[in-house]
């Protein structure tokens, strides 16, 4: 399958995928993005099977991201990885689509337990 | 503002225990440990605004070495592999796990700011009063957590 990690952060790019090894998701095709915009256009040109996305990063957020692929009918998985975590965020995630909430700081546990339905 | 919605001390401490699990520590054997310590002569600072709601900043400042010393744990690499990117891109994104904590404690019309990160030269936080921090040493090296609120919200009277 093939994955697009998006977060401005470099280093946290490199812990999720980290994290995704240690949480048992090897071998998977893993395409990164590092702002929202560079993710819009990656979910759309990479086609990718799962989003894994931060929720504050330049050009465009998160949520404007997925709210964007939904209005033009991409229907990719597609869930969050994010330090901030208030209700209507979290609220606003499923209302548009996502598929999980993660907050970090996170665990490769959390992964699992949150990726195991989409990644198997 | 009332106090029901400015951080503590306690609050810091509780993020601060996740990401050191999570990230600088995950065996348990190397913990930050709480006290008293000195400004770091030459350190890294990083820093996140919020703003809307509650105006302020948090701020994580350490000494070079600790900071090499996280990025070397984030990043799992030896310390002599870790550039100086690797330093700010760190700090920053431990200012930014801080304070998108933060932010679930305060109002809900509050935003965070990308991270700021400064090396060398003291982080200054103008017309601001700092309302908690969390010090000490994190490998013999000094590390802290804080929170600065606006001036003029702060001394708003309490209820």
């Amino acid at each position: 399958m093939k994955i697009l990690i998006a977060d401005d952060s470099r280093v946290m790019r490199q812990i999720v995928i980290r994290t995704l090894r240690q949480a048992g998701f090897d071998g998977h095709d893993l395409v990164e993005a590092a702002d929202g915009r560079e993710a819009h256009d990656a979910a759309v040109a990479h086609k990718p099977d799962l989003v894994v996305s931060d929720w504050n990063m330049p050009e465009m957020t998160g949520i404007q991201v997925l709210s964007a692929l939904r209005a033009a009918g991409n229907n990719v998985p597609f869930g969050f990885v994010t330090s901030e975590c208030t209700a209507e965020m979290q609220n606003a995630a499923q209302a548009a689509g996502a598929l999980f909430f993660i907050i970090k700081p996170f665990t490769p546990e959390r992964f699992k337990e949150a990726l195991s339905t989409v990644l198997g | 503002m009332s106090d029901q919605t400015t951080p503590t001390v306690d609050n810091l401490r509780e993020i601060a225990e996740q990401v050191w699990s999570a990230y600088l520590d995950p065996e348990g054997i190397r913990p930050l440990m709480l006290g008293e310590t000195s400004e770091a002569s030459s350190g890294v600072s990083a820093s996140v605004s919020l703003t809307g709601a509650w105006h302020g900043h948090v701020v994580v400042t350490c000494s070079s070495e600790a900071a090499r010393n996280a990025a070397a744990a984030f990043l799992a690499m030896e310390t002599t592999e870790v550039s100086d990117e690797d330093m700010t891109d760190v700090m920053g994104e431990l200012a930014n796990i801080v304070g998108g904590n933060v932010k679930s404690m305060l109002p809900a019309a509050t935003a965070v700011s990308l991270p700021h990160v400064v090396t060398g030269a003291a982080n200054r936080f103008p017309t601001t009063r700092q309302i908690c921090e969390l010090a000490g040493t994190w490998l013999d090296e000094p590390f802290s957590i804080s929170m600065w609120q606006s001036r003029e919200l702060a001394e708003v009277p309490a209820a």
